[in-house]
């Protein structure tokens, strides 16, 4: 706040003014809206236009509403495919996480060069999305499984890496200023009041990023990256909208289920 | 993943006096460990039964590094115009998509609230936000593509579909999350429906909710970025394109470019969202906020 | 024991927080320190562990030099300190054992600390501090589940397990009531005695330093305005340490009855 002039404690403040900031603001929000939305520059957002694709969408919606249950079988394979990709990654890309996290928050990183180089490659990782990973390494790998936990590590390092980095951020560095005046060193330091402190946090994120996994093995099935995703792509690909469906209310279930029991573990965590 | 059965630590009872000096057994703690050893016994089972070849893995360095060299020395300056126009194009689709998610999920997102909706609605619209949470906005873009023809609007659309879901779940919370003083008094002082909304919920949440709408908007510039591998518009039909004709240095320079656009945009949101939560005249906290670990 | 020579300690701000300060505090000795708030009792007692380095002037414990410590000498001397922290600084989420086992860190190897699989031995040390603070039947527990006297005591243990030869306090009963005020001052005291371990407490309640403390330092604004044995610290000396005559909530005894 800024210095104001002392006044009598009983003086009625006068009403703050309200900045040219915020009309300036609506109306760069609204001038770049109709921006995006507009035809000419922008995505061309039309109502008639929208109205038009329902009717035009009328076989695919009944198509999507009547899904073909008995292809179920063929289903399974797939699915246990992507499970096993969720796990990896989750597994060895919440590890990592916790090691970049640990590098990344200025309480508990060893020194200021590890933490800057540690913040840049966590902003780089980022700011991928988890399909141009899933392209690139298909590029590497060739296509199959490989190629889409290796995608899904780089993703989980940037989602649960910044989550848990943050937790840290916020923690009581009291406990570490004991470690260290007990004559520990850093590293025993951060192990020892650190590591205790956001664990329940940690595995919370964890148990959310292996939910983010399992939805995003979908989509990075498309470029050839294993799972249910590859199955989906073909479905689509062939008009097959009724085994989409019946893809998307399989998924539907396996992510409530996972969920539920996600959500029951981290309500006792934290 | 199974359910780790977490057991109840049981606090040992309370000494009396004379047992003060007495030292306790160490408690077994079996949560812990039964979650450690399914996580574990699941990886095994992943990785015995993946069928991955080991010696892809190893490859896989010399490739990656290979390819990268391929995509960054030197990078295709050429592309830079159309990378660039690709690249706004997915920022209008991220734009146009986050308002759309936003504008629907802020009713849904009330309604669902139990603090605010009947037990109806409530149940109603949660269902409908898990459904909606559960499609990739990439399966979305494929359908709309489909309807409504190639091109971006399919993209804002399935953005602004797939919005919904997160964005009308954590509203929700943020509503259940607030203070019932001032809902009581908006009641107290004779105030229906719409006017308890408006005065006792909105200002309370609102600053929060638009805090995730940005944030959502940062998920939303990553999602535009790839909606073209479907025809939905921006840099990501390119991308793709590139990299299945082995364009590695064209597709180098546009990763580049939606790298540091993802950065800027990151940046500048966090700042925009500090703000709004703290008022323009608050303290600036030094952390971004931590979403709860149920809000997740 | 302790010997600050001639030592000024200036914050990056340009606050002045000790000036010229020279003390000696032989071994065995609890020393109580007082002042008002802002006058520099943490900073003394944090540059005495190195938590705070001296701007300028020598400071030496158990005769190492801790202005010019090196970090792994620093870590050597800090081990032989043990240190209390008004707010008790205990890692919540973790077992009270598991806190005091801090104390033995400078010893523990630190793929044992990664793994936090520690020495039987340390485990016993560790064992033994929380029986001479009598919350051994805590050991167990989280420390989070424990009332703020007993996470004092924990705080004690912990530091007792480093085996020190100079205990620090940095007002370690400001966050308790009066009753347990008391308890944990004994505590601090009968430790002084029994293991002769040279003691530095800050106090803000001049009752509770005259009750314990074998000798007074009074500081005023980065000075040391008083030395001396408690009986000699009377009502003038204190008027002279805090700048003005006493009230209330100078003293705990006050305090508890208001
Ligand atoms: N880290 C720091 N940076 C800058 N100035 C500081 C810092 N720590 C303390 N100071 C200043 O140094 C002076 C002495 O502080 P110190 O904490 O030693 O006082 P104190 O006697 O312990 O007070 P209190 O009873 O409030 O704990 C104060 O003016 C304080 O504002
Ligand atoms: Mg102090």
């Amino acid at each position: 706040m800024t210095a104001a002039p002392t006044q009598p404690a009983s003086a009625r403040p006068p009403k703050p003014p309200i900045s040219w900031k915020v009309p300036a603001g609506i109306a760069a929000f609204l001038l770049v809206t109709w921006w995006a939305g507009s035809g000419r520059f922008g995505v061309g957002l039309s109502i008639p236009e929208l109205f038009a694709g329902l009717e035009r969408g009328q076989r695919i919606m009944e198509d999507l509403f009547d899904p073909r249950w008995q292809a179920w079988r063929g289903l399974i394979g797939p699915f246990i495919e992507t499970l096993r990709i969720a796990i990896l990654a989750a597994l060895l890309g919440c590890a990592a996480a916790f090691g970049m996290a640990v590098l990344t928050s200025r309480i508990s990183a060893p020194g200021l060069r590890s933490f800057l180089a540690g913040k840049a490659v966590l902003n780089v990782v980022r700011s991928i999305p988890d399909l141009l990973y899933a392209m690139v390494f298909v590029a590497v790998f060739s296509i199959g499984p490989l190629a889409g936990i290796v995608a899904l590590i780089l993703f989980n390092i940037g989602v649960v890496g910044k989550l848990t980095s943050e937790t840290i951020d916020g923690i009581d560095t009291g406990p570490l200023e004991a470690a260290q005046a007990a004559g520990a060193r850093h590293s025993q330091a951060v192990r020892t009041s650190v590591v205790p402190s956001v664990l329940p946090n940690f595995v919370a994120y964890s148990l959310y990023a292996f939910e983010l996994n399992l939805r995003a093995s979908l989509v990075v099935g498309f470029v050839g990256a294993g799972g249910i995703g590859q199955v989906l792509f073909v479905a689509l690909n062939g008009f097959r909208y009724d085994v989409v469906s019946l893809i998307v209310i399989c998924i539907f279930i396996v992510v409530f289920l996972v969920e539920s029991v996600s959500i029951a573990l981290r309500r006792r965590l934290v | 993943m199974t359910a780790p059965h977490v057991s109840t630590s049981s606090t040992p009872t309370p000494p009396s006096t004379a047992e003060k000096a007495v030292r306790p057994d160490k408690p077994r703690r079996y949560g812990p460990m039964g979650l450690a050893l399914t996580a574990a016994a699941a990886g095994l089972w992943a990785a015995w039964t993946s069928g991955i070849d080991p010696a892809a893995i190893l490859r896989g360095p010399e490739q990656l590094v290979r390819i990268l060299g391929l995509m960054l020395l030197p990078p295709d300056l050429g592309t830079v115009p159309d990378a660039l126009a690709g690249m706004i194009e997915s920022l209008q689709i991220a734009w146009v998509g986050t308002i759309i998610g936003a504008v629907i999920s802020l009713p849904l997102g009330l309604l669902a609230a139990k603090n605010v909706g009947g037990r109806f609605s409530t149940t109603m619209a949660r269902q409908v936000l898990n459904l909606l949470r559960s499609l990739p906005e990439l399966v979305l873009a494929i359908l709309f593509v489909s309807m409504i023809g190639l091109g971006p609007l399919a993209g804002a659309l399935a953005i602004g579909l797939g919005s919904i879901g997160t964005l009308g779940k954590l509203t929700a919370e943020v509503v259940e999350g607030i203070d019932r003083g001032p809902i009581e008094a908006a009641e107290a002082v004779g105030g229906e429906r719409f006017q308890v909304l408006r005065w006792g919920v909105l200002p309370q949440a609102l600053p929060e909710i638009m805090a995730f709408w940005l944030y959502r908007f940062e998920i939303n510039v990553r999602a535009s970025a790839i909606l073209g591998l479907v025809g939905a518009g921006g840099i990501g039909g390119m991308l793709s394109n590139f990299l299945s004709y082995r364009r590695y240095a064209a597709a180098g320079t546009a990763i580049l470019i939606v790298i540091a656009t993802t950065i800027a945009i990151d940046m500048v949101s966090s700042r925009i969202r500090r703000r709004i939560i703290a008022g323009p005249r608050g303290p600036k906290p030094t952390a971004d906020p931590i979403p709860s670990a149920d809000a997740l | 024991m302790i010997r600050f020579r001639n030592v000024t300690v200036e914050y990056p701000g340009g606050v002045r927080a000790l000036n010229d300060v020279s003390l000696d505090v032989p071994a065995g000795e609890l020393v109580v320190v007082v002042g008002l708030s802002g006058a520099g009792k943490s900073t003394l007692v944090r540059t005495i562990n190195g938590l705070v380095r001296p701007t300028s002037g020598t400071l030496e414990v158990d005769g190492r030099d801790i202005s010019s410590a090196s970090k792994a000498e620093l870590r050597a001397i800090r081990s032989d300190i043990g240190m209390i922290f008004q707010g008790f600084n205990l890692v919540k989420r973790t077992s009270v054992l598991n806190n005091v086992l801090m104390g033995r860190l400078h010893l523990v190897p630190r793929w044992r600390t990664m793994l936090a699989r520690y020495p039987a031995d340390d485990v016993e040390v560790a064992m033994q501090a929380l029986e001479r603070v009598e919350i051994v039947a805590k050991s167990y527990v989280r420390a989070s589940n424990l009332s703020g006297g007993q996470q004092q005591r924990v705080g004690i243990a912990r530091a007792l397990a480093q085996e020190p030869k100079v205990i620090l306090a940095d007002e370690p009963v400001a966050s308790l009531d009066p009753p347990t005020s008391h308890v944990v001052m004994r505590d601090l005291q009968r430790i002084n005695r029994e293991l002769g371990i040279t003691t530095v407490v800050n106090l803000h309640f001049l009752d509770l330093a005259r009750a314990y403390g074998d000798r007074i330092i009074g500081l005023r604004d980065g000075r040391i305005v008083f030395d001396g044995p408690g009986s000699d610290a009377d009502e003038q000396v204190f008027e002279d340490i805090y700048g003005r005559s006493l009230t209330a909530d100078d003293v705990l005894q006050a305090k508890a009855e208001l």
